[in-house]
């Protein structure tokens, strides 16, 4: 270390042994001075500007070489929006320290570097102390206008916000005071102008609530468009209070809404309804008259198909038909006759050419009393097996050939058969024929027995051979 | 209670750009070890002359 004094070297010693000087106190001072730089950066870490700018302030008091300190405080007087002290400050430790000055070098850049932003809070001071005149004049309005410009523009100046804040208790706007304290607070929080301020409006606001210190005639007002509108407590409060009228239009609201609906909205949702159901009953029986169309049509066309084929039926039974009358044909001439009857009854007839038919029937009158025979035994085998229905088919298929076969028996089994199964009608029509044909033969008269007595109820036993 | 009138005499305007050569100039840059060279050196003249 140099002597503050001669500059000679001095080491760790407490006096200059060149020139006598303190070189202790000169210490002392020094060391004095960074005691209270690091009270200052202590309080700007947490926000008490005002606090760390007066220790700062202090330290260079004491030291005015302590180039961190005046960096600080440049930041800080920065830092609450009083621009052109912090330039001076950093212009000012760049000249005592020129070399190894990285921050104010860096600080001063910044500025240098955005011209507009000089301009800009340079305009935002101006109006700050225009409105300080406008308020020494009692211009308390125009002061109000300007500050709220100022706080837009540089939102960090903590005395314009103040100075706000007074204007506002001043006008009894206490709740705006306390918003723009609060603002305030947060960028210098212990700064004791502020803190006395916020106190004052917080007592103000107790006895404003409390109503102490209401008058009777208290105003209030209020922005509606361009307008401002001024009104007294009880006028708003009775504006306010609207409860009672809103619900007798509630109300009123509702009884109007139910006889609307009442006297013009059901007949209108009635007559609707039954025009529509007339609608849908004659779209309905539109609907069913196309169906019947449609369905009358695909009865024709099944009817079509049905006689396609039949027809294609019949042109398929043509070969047959023939391979059965051949069959029946060989079967005769072999002597079979039993087997040429099976075969031709096979056969249609009515699908034959004309010497197909020939044939048909030269053979079938030849073999006609087998086949009879044949219907007339498998008529007695299903009569005896008490089989009525079967046994009719095959005495009328007899009786259609011949109805006098056997003497009239096939005749009168067939009435024997309507008999049984209660038929009394055929029955009789049966019994009368035999008795026309027959009437001396056991058949003759056993049917007379039955037509006399109308005793359709007897056993066939009783009748005898 | 807060005075407004006394309030507002504790706000003083800004220094503007334009003021901060002369605010620079004006600053009294004094500090304690500059009252230490001058009481030394007001001390060594002291005891040269007697």
């Amino acid at each position: 270390m140099q002597c503050f004094m001669c500059g000679a070297e001095v080491g760790n010693e407490k006096v200059c042994y060149n020139c006598g000087a303190d070189i202790l106190l000169y210490k002392q001072i020094v060391y004095t001075s960074y005691v209270f730089y690091n009270q200052g950066l202590e309080k700007a870490k947490v926000h008490d500007l005002s606090g760390a700018i007066e220790a700062l302030k202090t330290s260079l008091q004491y030291y005015k070489y302590n180039t961190r300190a005046r960096n600080l405080l440049g930041l800080c007087y920065y830092q609450v929006g009083d621009t052109v002290r912090a330039i001076n400050e950093w212009v000012l430790s760049k000249n005592l320290q020129e070399e190894d000055n990285p921050t104010a070098d860096r600080y001063l850049a910044e500025i240098e570097n955005d011209p507009g932003l000089l301009t800009k809070l340079n305009s935002t001071i101006k109006k700050y102390n225009q409105a300080i005149e406008y308020c020494k004049a009692g211009s308390r309005d125009l002061a109000m206008i300007q500050l709220k410009k100022v706080i837009s523009q540089n939102p960090n100046l903590v005395k314009a916000h103040q100075l706000l804040a007074l204007l506002y208790i001043q006008d009894e706007k206490y709740a705006d005071a306390r918003k723009v304290l609060s603002a305030a607070a947060k960028i210098d929080s212990n700064n004791t102008t502020t803190i006395r301020y916020i106190h004052e409006v917080k007592e103000l606001l107790k006895e404003q609530n409390t109503g102490k210190r209401r008058k009777k005639n208290d105003v209030f007002t209020f922005n509606d468009g361009n307008d401002t509108v001024i009104m007294n407590e009880h006028a708003l409060r009775s504006m306010l209070d609207t409860t009672k009228t809103s619900l007798i239009n509630i109300v009123l609201g509702l009884v109007v809404g139910l006889l609307i609906c009442f006297f013009l909205i059901v007949p209108t949702v009635k007559d609707n309804m039954a025009e529509g159901n007339t609608d849908t009953i004659l779209a309905l029986n539109e609907n069913l008259s196309e169906e019947r169309d449609k369905n009358q049509e695909l009865q024709e066309e099944i009817d079509k198909l049905k006689s396609s084929l039949s027809a294609y039926d019949e042109t398929q039974d043509i070969p047959t038909s023939y391979e059965n009358l051949l069959a029946a044909q060989n079967a005769h001439a072999a002597g079979d006759d039993a087997a040429a009857a099976e075969s031709i009854q096979l056969v249609s007839k009515e699908v034959l050419g004309t010497a197909g038919k020939t044939a048909y029937d030269s053979l079938y009158t030849t073999l006609a009393p087998t086949i009879i025979q044949g219907y007339y035994e498998d008529g007695n085998t299903f009569y005896g097996d008490e089989n009525y229905e079967s046994a009719i088919v095959n005495f009328q298929t007899v009786v259609d050939i011949d109805e006098k076969y056997n003497n009239g028996a096939a005749l009168f089994l067939l009435g024997d058969c309507y008999r049984l199964t209660g038929d009394s009608a055929k029955a009789l029509e049966c019994f009368n024929k035999v008795v026309e044909l027959y009437p001396g033969n056991q058949w003759g008269r056993q049917a007379k027995v039955y037509i006399a007595a109308d005793d359709t109820e007897l056993s066939a036993t009783e009748v005898g051979d | 209670m807060i005075d407004f009138e006394e309030e507002l005499k504790k706000f003083e305007p800004a220094i503007e750009v334009e003021q901060a050569e002369a605010d620079i100039k004006a600053r009294d840059l004094t500090d304690l070890t500059d009252l230490l060279v001058n009481i030394s050196s007001q001390q060594n003249a002291t005891a040269t002359t007697k």
